[in-house]
């Protein structure tokens, strides 16, 4: 997920997901299966032919008997789907949907375990979208262009980026199903207390994390800010956005050089490793759980975090700040650029029901779904249209009249016309586990900045050099 | 005359069958043992002298010893011998200590001592997935109960398992809460099985009780603390759920154990050929060091009695 649950993607599971989504799934659930059973007769009329074979989801019960498998990430997108999504489908369809939730990690030990044994157990996956070239170089992901191109998918009204990284070699293979890039999150209380404006660079941003380090508002002390840290993808997914922001780069992608000791790598990894002065105890180890906790718990001034994950600090069941936190896009060191987390759906070439697959997921991914995944607490959307629908832009907090619930949305846009991905080539996990360890060393001090990115030179060179690229 | 020339050869017959039996009766056993370990052993060492991602067959290709030269020329993997050694070396010394002292005081037949021995065995009935879970909570740097315990004498939190120092002797410990009691019930049994008359005798020559442990008790327990040990050795040697759940080879690289980098090589970059050629390298520590343990124990019936 990109680190949306963290480092330690097995662990427990992110900071009140599930209660949350669950409670407002059971509130749009009702409205839903009413939608559902409303809805087949306009279903039925309106089943234009997708091609030859990807027709709306027929609403007779002529396809009882038919299974679809899905591996999914335990997060609300995962549980909305399970939950909520696949048992409306199946109800529509007869087509029966079975989605497992399990970690992140396992789910691509899965796929690879699964693809090299040509197994047709599962159909569907929830795919970390840096797998994609993994997976689609090795043949077994099926091509998705045909679906994107049908005029019930809408195709042109996908986020451009979120479909981007979901191709290898120009050659579609998953449909975005949640997008998070990187926004800054503060506290608009604090800032107004001490007479601050949200940064628009980093050097302000460095300013104001500063002057907010080891205060204390009320009884709670605060520090300046908290991202992951912890090793693993975490502390890689927050520091490619410090270098992206700074004009970095990976790689030189016409030769597949790793350009780590660039002027500007090096200025954006010295930017990042001082920043790391203004977090709070145990930043080390921080996954995408312990930022949510302490932006919930009032620990923190700011953090850079995924977008999605501003539900959890409007939950009043596990949250101190509910409507205390106002988002801005990542500040700018040359230029604003978040790194792009995403999650996309993808089905498998040994699938023996890719058609049946291919409609639910046309189903899972209308423009329809898109706004429901987002009200029933599930991803944030990746269809342009849907950051424009009155009923997420003006939809508001349970409880709490006036504060706009996806409030984080115009900046989301925004974030996502100029959001970079991790490098895509068939080897970035590996990729990302290598420079994970010399960027871990900087944050602990165990080296400096330059003997870290020296060091992550070396070792991506010596990984590019052993897999063939040069 | 007759009867007796083709009664002979039914004889041999019947004898040649019942010597077949036994091989018959262990035939199943066999093909079972071929299929499930022989077999895959046999593979992995065909692997492990291939080029051979799972994600990229189209370089499949023989390398000969090249993937293990590759893991013998990467300082990773000296990092991680050395960290798998520390490990053990740690966990393992301080289980056999706590273990015996446990069995020791435990040994003793005093009311409710079956309730402490019942007691005691409670962190061996645990997934290790849920204790590395568990004491991750537990040393969580802001909410967590030792760091809460740390500030109750003044002092500053500690970030346990991000500290580079820390980390690996405190994986360390937890396997200690979770093993000594296997090395306890190992040594109580061998305790309780020790005859008394040496003990009898030592207590009427004036032995003190260290002496009679030191002299008396662990030479006594020599063999039974060799198996104990050997166990825990192969067992704590391959640890990974534990890095798993806690630390996941952080901070930096000083918890990286072998096992750990088999999984990552093997699991999420699906190089299987270096993958297998790693897994062969610890094979062979592991027997040289099951080598060393059984030439100790095999060294039993020249001790005396």
């Amino acid at each position: 997920m990109t680190g949306t649950h963290g480092d330690h993607g097995n662990r427990a599971q992110g900071l009140g997901e599930t209660r949350i989504s669950r409670r407002r799934m059971l509130k749009h659930a009702g409205a839903a299966g009413a939608l559902a059973t409303a809805g087949r007769p306009l279903l039925a009329a309106g089943g234009a032919a997708l091609g030859s074979s990807l027709a709306t989801p027929a609403v007779s019960r002529a396809q009882d008997g038919i299974t679809l498998r899905g591996i999914f990430l335990p997060a609300t997108w995962g549980t909305v789907t399970q939950e909520v999504l696949a048992p409306e489908y199946t109800a529509q369809t007869g087509v029966n949907v079975v989605i497992d939730l399990i970690g992140r990690d396992a789910i691509h030990d899965r796929m690879g375990t699964l693809f090299v044994a040509q197994d047709s157990s599962y159909d569907i996956f929830n795919v970390d979208y840096n797998w994609v070239p993994e997976f689609a170089r090795a043949g077994h992901l099926l091509a998705m262009d045909d679906l994107l191109s049908a005029p019930e998918m809408a195709g042109d009204d996908f986020l451009p980026r979120a479909l981007d990284v979901a191709r290898w070699e120009g050659v579609l293979y998953g449909i975005p199903q949640t997008v998070h890039p990187h926004i800054l999150w503060y506290r608009k209380d604090l800032f107004e207390e001490a007479g601050l404006e949200p940064p628009a660079t980093m050097q302000e941003w460095r300013e104001i994390v500063e002057q907010f380090q080891g205060q204390t508002f009320g009884d709670q002390e605060v520090y300046g800010w908290a991202a992951q840290a912890a090793r693993g993808f975490g502390n890689v997914h927050t520091w490619l956005t410090f270098l992206y922001s700074f004009g970095g780069s990976t790689f030189n992608f016409e030769t597949m050089e790793p350009t780590l000791t660039t002027p500007e790598a090096t200025e954006a990894t010295a930017f990042w490793a001082d920043m790391m002065r203004f977090t709070p105890p145990g930043i080390n180890d921080y996954t995408y759980d312990e930022v949510t906790a302490d932006a919930a718990a009032g620990r923190i001034a700011t953090c850079l975090q995924w977008s999605w994950g501003a539900f959890a600090v409007d939950d009043p069941s596990i949250s101190k700040t509910v409507g205390l936190w106002e988002f801005v896009k990542v500040p700018a060191g040359t230029a604003s650029v978040p790194h792009l987390a995403e999650w996309v759906i993808a089905v498998s070439n040994y699938s023996q029901q890719q058609e049946e697959a291919l409609k639910f997921i046309q189903w899972l991914e209308s423009p329809e779904n898109d706004v429901r995944q987002a009200l029933l607490g599930g991803g944030d959307p990746v269809r342009a249209s849907s950051y424009e629908n009155p009923e997420l832009t003006e939809a508001t907090v349970e409880g709490f009249p006036g504060l706009l619930r996806f409030r984080r949305y115009p900046e989301t846009l925004e974030a996502m016309q100029t959001t970079q991905p991790r490098p895509l080539f068939p080897e970035e996990e590996r990729w990302e586990q290598v420079v994970s360890v010399p960027l871990h060393a900087i944050q602990l001090g165990e080296m400096t900045v330059e003997e870290g990115l020296a060091k992550a030179q070396d070792d991506v060179n010596r990984m590019m050099q052993e897999l063939g690229y040069f | 005359m007759s009867a007796g020339r083709s009664a002979l050869p039914r004889e041999q017959v019947r004898s040649r069958r019942r010597h077949l039996v036994p091989y018959l009766v262990m035939l199943p056993a066999l093909l079972f043992l071929l299929a499930v370990s022989i077999v895959p052993l046999v593979y992995s060492l065909v692997v492990s002298l291939l080029r051979f991602n799972l994600m990229n067959l189209d370089r499949t290709g023989f390398v000969g010893l090249r993937n293990f030269q590759l893991i013998l020329e990467s300082p990773d993997f000296w990092n991680s011998l050395r960290v798998t050694a520390l490990f053990v070396v740690i966990a393992v010394g301080l289980e056999l200590v706590l273990g015996l002292a446990l069995a020791l005081v435990l040994s003793r037949d005093v009311p409710g001592i079956g309730f402490f021995r019942s007691f005691i065995l409670v962190p061996l009935a645990l997934a290790p997935v849920v204790v590395g879970l568990l004491w991750r909570f537990m040393l969580n740097t802001e909410s967590g109960v030792l760091n809460w315990i740390v500030t109750l004498f003044g002092l500053p939190r500690l970030d346990f398992l991000s500290n580079t120092l820390l980390a690996l002797p405190i994986i360390a410990l937890v396997d200690v809460w979770q093993w000594t009691p296997f090395m306890f019930l190992i040594l109580l049994a061998a305790i309780q099985a020790l005859p008394h008359e040496p003990f009898e005798a030592a207590a009427i020559d004036g032995a003190s009780t260290w002496e009679t442990i030191v002299h008396i008790a662990l030479p006594m327990l020599r063999y039974p603390i060799l198996v104990a040990v050997l166990l825990r050795t192969i067992d704590a040697f391959r640890v990974y759920d534990l890095i798993f759940m806690m630390t996941r080879g952080g901070p930096i690289n000083a918890t990286d154990t072998l096992s750990w980098s088999v999984y990552n090589v093997g699991f999420r970059n699906f190089n299987m050929g270096y993958a297998a050629a790693l897994s062969w390298i610890i094979l062979i520590i592991v027997t040289v060091i099951v080598t060393i343990f059984i030439r100790l124990l095999s060294g039993r019936g020249e001790q005396p009695a």
